[in-house]
Parts: structure tokens; C-alpha cells; sequence
């Protein structure tokens, strides 16, 4: 396998923990498309118009990267919090809607907006790494610390708020937990994490346009949750990790490739409607391994 | 512009989304879920309707070179693609839907299975004639003139068509929903499919209906479309599918006077956008949507939300 490819998968595995998020406290939020194309044009904009980050040996500066990841997903997060309290109001339905229209009026803005370069976009970003190698090790430690920090998130006060507003929202808000606030946390950190992977996939790609972020890439980002299951954070990453590199493994199939792909998606919730990782399949594997001390205590929930 | 050209481009584009969204409508009051196969069975019957025409299929594609042995006439091949879309409709149902109902699983899956249903039609097409955007020649209407005055301005002939079409099939429907005995099955169950049951109506044959007649509406308004703009490739009715929507939301889920309202109010939204901000114009419908979900999460026909306890 490329080191290419590989590094896809990994920022599939990222996105699929940004969709992950909300979901743990049972919001449907398709907007991670539109944050990961404002967090990719913070660094497109950044690397190729400001000397400093372009820096002037053969890669630019390690420092920019960290920075623009840095910016690119304070600046997803703002968005997130400034339409997250209304938008989070709505339920279901309503809500996937509200941020499918959030991504496409990104979408406009981003073919739009004087700065963004059009439909064309932006090209020519620099590269921090000299070979696709460094891409996958940085991108590993991001994702290994996202990883870590859902972990650790199970067992805080916050991700069993999380946990019990996902189960009944009523019943939440009226054991004392804030479900305002708490959703309101999940979507900005979901926003944080995609403007983060974006920054980070605009350097990787080299080019940043308008279409990175579209409603296709809402559903496959969520197609990766609903693959690899949502109640644990391993199935996200799973499920970002195989979908993203199937297309690519199919390519051998020529034009079939896309027709085997729709029929992934379509049988996959129908032969596993919870997904690959279930709380179960979990705590088998727990106990192969001898790890019986999360058992019963830190698994996830079956519904 | 003319004012009464914008309107009239305003309306005509409105309906076209109205009788989209009208089909999502349909499904989503009898399943609560959305169909996102929608927009493909939008675009087969699109394709359906130029090979009826005897339009050839071009050099890309498994079929290149296909081309009917008859050539119908607009009218007849219009109605014909309807079916041919309804009963593609049906199979997404079948395949897509029903599994996931039989299971009792969460109605949320169908997101993703009817989105694999779309992304597999949608390919199909390009396999099969290629990616290759195609034209309707509004020969087909016959004698019909390209363009009539009206007050004083000019009309597309294809435009009023479109606006008298999708009109007359709205008409119907709200009538064959009042009036007929499926009609009010179909309603029983959008209200509650287990009491409707109770009561002696087969709620998977209503369904069934549902669904065929959502893609029948797709199907006559991907013609249409096709007749009016061109067939733009595989793709295009993704577009109409996200607009669609918008409009269902706008209009309220599940009402079929708001889906008709939601449309004609985008359409004519979008018309009255200046030439100079028309890269914005695809955002109106969505701005729309956020300002109603925010304002009016029901939408503007559609009755209160019901609160869970």
C-alpha cells in the first residue's frame, strides 16, 4: 500500500471522528464537509500568500503547519459556535438538513468569495513534508491523540452527558445536565477537528477547491459512522479507514468502480445496522484479549 | 429583464422544484425518512424521455449508438418515462427501504442505503450512455413556436409548457389525495401506519403507491427539465435533489400545499437574483431554509412539531 493512500485513510479516520462527536449526544450533524473546506482554506490562503509560512528552503516551516492548523480550526469552531445554538434546536431530520444547507451555503461562498480563487481554487500549496511518509506519521500522531482524547472523554462527566442525552434527551436535562451546552460542545469540538484535518489535507493534496466540500462528501463522511458503528469511537475510525480506501482498491474494476461502491453503502446498514463495532462484537474481543476489567464498566451501551 | 419574463422564469422553475419536492414528500409523510435515490430517478426519467423520443445514445457508453425504434411523439414519450421512473422508484423501495422496515431498524439507515441506491443508478446511466450531456430539441413540441408575446414581453413556449404541466399534475394529485379511496389510505397511514392498519389498509401497498408515484413525478419533471435546459449528464439531478430539500423544508415535511409554496417562492427567489450576484443564487434556497428552520422549524405549512415525553 502507498504511503499516498494511506495518508487518505487517516484523514478519512479523522473526519469520521468529527461526525462521531455529535453523534455521541445523538445530534445528526452532516457539516464536517463544510468546516474541513473552511479549515483547508485557512492554510491554502496562509501558505501560499504569506511569505513567513511559505518559508523559503525546499518545505515550508513545520511551525506554519501547526499554526494554520491551529487558526483553521479556531475559525470552524467560531462558525460552529455562533450557528450551533440555533441549528442545535432542531432534532433528527431537521438538523441533517439545517447542516446539509450550511455546507452548501459554504460551498457558495467558497466558489464565490473574491480571495478563494474560484472554481478553480487554490493550487501550488506548499509542502511542509518532502515525502507522503511524513504526512502519514504526523497525521498518525493527530489521530492517535483524537483517538485518546475520545477515549478519555468516556469516562469524564462530559462524555456520560453525552452518553445520556443520546439515550433520552428529557431525561438528561432533567437529572441537572446542561443539554444546551453540552451538545453545543460536541459540535464545536466536531467543527475544531474537521478544520483541523482540513488545514492539514489542503497541504496534502497540494490544491484546495470548492468541491472538497459538498454534499457528497457529507454523506460519505457519514456513511463511514454508520459502517464502522457510532457508539464506540474505534468504529468511526474503522469505518473512515476501509470506505476511504475502497474506491481506491476497487479502481482495478475500472468504470464498475463506483456502481461496487453504492452497493457497499447500500447493503452495509442492511447486514449490520449497528455497524461494525458493536458494544458486544467489543466486549468479545475484550475478553480474547483477557482485558476483563472494562467489561461491564467502560463498554458502550446497546440501545 | 422584464419583470413579467422573470416571473415567468421564476414560476416555471418554481413548479419544476415543487413537483421534486412533492415526490420526497410523498415518501417521507407515509416513512418519515427522505429518499436521496430521488434525484437519480429525477435523472433516468430525464434520459428515459429523450430515448423515447428516438434520440441516439451518444459515442460513450456500453450503448453507444443505441437509439429506439420508434421515435414518440413529446407527449406520449413524457408519460411513458413517468412509469418507467415510478417503477425504477419501486425498486429503490424494494431494495433500499423495505429490508430496513422489515428489521424495524433505525429509520435513519435509509439515509445511507437509498444514497447507495442513487450513487448506483447514477453510475449505471454513465455506464451505460456515457457522461455526455444530451438536448431535448423542442422540435419535438411541433408546430409550436419557440417563443410567444404576452403583455408585451416574450415567452419561451418551453417555459409555459413546463409552468402548465407541472401545474395540471399538482391539480391531480391534490385531488386523487382529497377525493379517492388510495388517496385517503395513503393519508390514513402518513397520519399513523399502525391504527391505519388496524383499520384494514395495507400499509405496504401503500407505500408502494407512494414511492411509485414519487418517482412518477420525478420522472415527468426530469423530462421536463431535460426538455427545457438539456440533459446536463448523470449528475444533474443532484442539484435538484439538494433544492428539493430545501423546498420540503421550507413548504413543511409532509404537507403537499407547502411543497408547492416552497417551490414557487425558490424559483422566484432565485429568478430576482441580479446578474452580477448570480454565483450566489444556488445559496438563496438554502439561506431560505435556515431562516425557516430557525424561525419556523415546522415550516410554512406544516403543523407544529411534536415534543416526545
Amino acid at each position: 500500500m502507498d504511503a499516498a493512500l494511506l495518508e487518505q485513510m487517516l484523514l478519512g479516520a479523522l473526519l469520521a471522528l468529527s461526525v462521531y462527536l455529535p453523534l455521541r449526544c445523538g445530534q445528526l450533524s452532516l457539516a464536517t464537509p463544510g468546516f474541513y473546506a473552511v479549515g483547508g482554506y485557512v492554510a491554502a490562503l496562509l501558505s501560499t500568500g504569506v511569505a513567513a509560512f511559505a518559508g523559503s528552503g525546499a518545505t515550508s516551516p513545520l511551525w506554519a503547519l501547526l499554526a494554520e492548523m491551529v487558526l483553521g480550526g479556531i475559525l470552524a469552531g467560531l462558525i460552529a459556535l455562533a450557528i450551533g445554538g440555533p441549528v442545535l434546536r432542531l432534532r433528527g431530520i431537521y438538523l441533517a438538513i439545517a447542516t446539509i444547507a450550511l455546507v452548501e451555503i459554504l460551498r457558495v461562498l467558497n466558489l464565490n468569495l473574491p480571495f478563494t480563487g474560484g472554481a478553480m481554487g487554490i493550487f501550488g500549496i506548499p509542502q511542509p513534508f518532502a515525502h507522503p511518509g511524513g504526512y502519514v506519521l504526523f497525521t498518525l500522531a493527530l489521530l492517535a491523540l483524537a483517538c485518546w482524547l475520545c477515549q478519555r472523554l468516556e469516562a469524564l462527566r462530559l462524555g456520560r452527558a453525552m452518553a445520556a442525552i443520546r439515550d433520552d434527551e428529557l431525561a438528561a436535562a432533567s437529572l441537572g445536565i446542561d443539554t444546551p451546552r453540552t451538545k453545543l460542545l460536541a459540535f464545536v469540538a466536531s467543527a475544531v477537528l474537521a478544520g483541523v484535518t482540513g488545514a492539514l489535507a489542503a497541504h496534502f493534496l497540494n490544491a484546495w477547491n470548492a468541491r472538497v466540500g459538498s454534499f457528497d462528501a457529507s454523506i460519505t463522511t457519514l456513511a463511514f459512522v454508520v459502517f464502522g458503528g457510532s457508539r464506540f469511537w474505534l468504529g468511526p475510525v474503522l469505518g473512515g479507514l476501509a470506505l476511504t480506501a475502497l474506491p481506491e482498491l476497487l479502481r482495478p474494476v475500472g468504470d464498475l468502480r463506483l456502481i461496487l461502491f453504492g452497493s457497499v453503502i447500500l447493503l452495509g446498514p442492511l447486514f449490520f445496522p449497528q455497524g461494525l463495532v458493536t458494544a458486544e462484537r467489543l466486549r468479545g474481543l475484550g475478553a480474547l484479549l483477557g482485558r476483563g476489567r472494562h467489561r461491564g464498566r467502560q463498554a458502550p451501551q446497546a440501545p | 429583464m422584464d419583470l413579467l419574463q422573470i416571473l415567468v422564469n421564476g414560476l416555471s422553475v418554481g413548479t419544476v422544484y415543487g413537483l421534486f419536492a412533492l415526490g420526497y414528500t410523498l415518501v417521507f409523510s407515509v416513512l418519515g425518512v427522505i429518499n436521496f435515490a430521488h434525484g437519480a430517478v429525477f435523472t433516468l426519467g430525464a434520459y428515459f424521455t429523450y430515448l423515447l423520443i428516438g434520440g441516439a445514445v451518444g459515442a460513450n457508453g456500453l450503448l453507444a449508438g443505441f437509439q429506439l425504434p420508434v421515435a414518440l411523439p413529446f407527449w406520449g414519450a413524457l408519460p411513458l418515462a413517468g412509469l418507467g421512473a415510478a417503477l425504477v422508484a419501486l425498486l429503490v423501495e424494494r431494495v433500499a427501504f423495505r429490508p430496513l422496515r422489515r428489521r424495524r431498524a433505525d429509520p435513519l439507515l435509509a439515509l445511507i442505503t437509498s444514497l447507495g441506491a442513487g450513487v448506483i443508478l447514477v453510475n449505471l446511466i454513465q455506464l451505460l450512455v456515457g457522461a455526455e450531456s444530451y438536448a431535448i430539441p423542442t422540435s419535438v413540441l411541433g408546430g409550436l413556436p419557440a417563443s410567444f408575446p404576452l403583455l408585451g414581453a416574450r415567452v419561451r413556449t418551453v417555459q409555459a409548457l413546463l409552468l402548465g404541466i407541472a401545474l395540471l399534475l399538482l391539480a391531480l394529485l391534490s385531488l386523487w389525495l382529497e377525493g379517492s379511496r388510495n388517496g385517503k389510505g395513503l393519508q390514513a397511514v402518513a397520519e399513523d401506519p399502525e391504527t391505519a392498519q388496524l383499520l384494514g389498509i395495507d400499509s405496504t401497498a401503500m407505500v408502494r403507491l407512494a414511492f411509485g408515484l414519487s418517482g412518477f413525478l420525478a420522472g415527468v419533471a426530469g423530462g421536463l427539465v431535460g426538455l427545457s435546459v438539456s440533459i446536463a449528464g448523470p449528475y444533474f439531478g443532484i442539484g435538484y435533489g439538494l433544492k428539493g430539500l430545501a423546498v420540503l423544508v421550507l413548504g413543511g415535511l409532509g404537507s403537499v400545499p407547502g411543497a408547492v409554496l416552497g417551490g414557487l417562492i425558490v424559483g422566484l427567489a432565485e429568478a430576482f437574483v441580479p446578474a452580477d450576484w448570480s454565483g450566489y443564487k444556488d445559496a438563496v434556497s438554502y439561506g431560505f431554509l435556515f431562516l425557516v428552520l430557525l424561525l419556523r422549524p415546522q415550516g410554512l405549512l406544516g403543523r407544529p412539531l411534536p415534543t416526545k415525553v
